[in-house]
C-alpha cells in the first residue's frame, strides 16, 4: 500500500532544508538506514535548488511541490516546478573539478536508484527519484 | 512562459497580516579566530548560495588584505551544502590559491563527506578531523 505526503514551498532558497526535516520524519516511520536517507535528502535539495532557483526563477508568485511516495519497496519523490525544462537528453558531466556550479545532476543519479526528467500531466516539469530504502537495503 | 498550476499558482489566496511578516534570518554564519597565523572560519548553518557567497567572499578578501592567506573552513557545524554550496568553497579555494594561500577543511561531517567523493572533490580539498593537525599541515 502506497501512502503519498505532498509539499508546496514558495520558490525560497531559505526553504531547500524543509523537504529534508519531511524525509527524516517519514523514513523514521519506514525503517529506513541513516546513510540512505541522507543522500535521499540531499539529492532532494539538490532537485529542489533546481526547481527554485532554474525552473522558478526565484519568483515570489511561484511555488514548488514535492510529493513523497512511501510504500514498502523505497520512496519516490517528485519535485515539480513551473519553469520552461531544460535539455536533460543532452546533459552530460563535466570533467572540470574546479567548475563552481554544474553538480547537480551527478549528485541526484549517484544519491538515488532512478532518476528521471519529464512533464507531469499539467505541463509543470518534473523531476522524480527514487530510492529503495528499507531495512536491508541500506548498506550501513 | 510559466505552465499554469492547478487552483491558480498565484500568491496565497490567505496572505499573513503585514505585522506577522517573518524576518529571514541568514542560512550560513561565519565566526572567525585565528591560531598560529591560520584563519579559522567556524561555519554553521546551511551552505547553499545566494548571500553566503557573498558573506563567504568578503570575509576571503578581507583575510587576504590583511595578509592571512591560510584558511581552516570548520564544518562542524554545517548541516548540508548543496551543489552551490560547493561551488562556494571552490570558488574560496581558487580566490586563496591564487594569492599563495590554501583553503583546508575542518570536521566535515560523513553526509557532506559523501558528497565530496561522489563529486571527487574529495582529491581537491585536504580534510581533517583535528585542529591542531589541520593547523600543523601548514608550516
Amino acid at each position: 500500500m502506497s501512502t503519498r505526503v505532498e509539499l508546496r514551498l514558495p520558490s525560497r532558497m531559505e526553504y531547500l532544508g524543509v523537504p529534508d526535516v519531511v524525509l527524516l520524519e517519514v523514513g523514521a516511520e519506514l525503517g529506513c538506514g541513516k546513510r540512505g536517507l541522507e543522500e535521499l535528502g540531499t539529492a532532494i535539495i539538490e532537485a529542489c535548488t533546481n526547481a527554485m532557483e532554474h525552473g522558478n526563477h526565484l519568483a515570489d508568485d511561484l511555488f514548488i511541490e514535492i510529493w513523497f511516495d512511501l510504500d514498502d519497496e523505497g520512496i519516490t519523490i517528485t519535485v515539480l516546478d513551473q519553469g520552461p525544462g531544460f535539455d536533460h537528453v543532452g546533459w552530460r558531466p563535466s570533467d572540470d573539478l574546479m567548475r563552481q556550479r554544474g553538480r547537480g545532476i551527478l549528485i541526484m543519479r549517484e544519491f538515488t536508484d532512478f532518476m528521471e526528467f519529464g512533464r507531469h500531466t499539467d505541463g509543470r516539469f518534473l523531476t522524480r527519484l527514487v530510492k529503495k530504502i528499507g531495512p536491508g537495503a541500506d548498506p550501513e | 512562459m510559466p505552465y499554469p498550476v492547478p487552483g491558480g499558482g498565484g500568491p496565497s489566496p490567505d496572505p499573513p497580516p503585514a505585522h506577522t511578516t517573518a524576518r529571514r534570518k541568514r542560512p550560513l554564519k561565519i565566526k572567525e579566530r585565528k591560531r598560529d597565523g591560520v584563519a579559522i572560519l567556524e561555519m554553521s548553518g546551511k551552505l547553499m548560495g545566494g548571500p553566503d557567497a557573498d558573506a563567504f567572499d568578503e570575509t576571503l578578501k578581507t583575510l587576504i588584505h590583511e595578509g592571512c592567506r591560510n584558511v581552516i573552513v570548520n564544518m562542524e557545524k554545517v548541516s548540508w551544502v548543496n551543489s552551490t554550496g560547493l561551488g562556494i568553497l571552490i570558488s574560496g579555494y581558487t580566490t586563496l590559491k591564487k594569492s599563495g594561500g590554501e583553503l583546508k577543511l575542518l570536521k566535515v561531517s560523513d553526509r557532506i563527506e559523501n558528497i565530496f567523493i561522489v563529486s571527487k572533490l574529495y582529491t581537491v580539498f585536504a580534510s581533517f578531523q583535528d585542529e591542531e593537525e589541520a593547523v600543523r599541515s601548514f608550516s
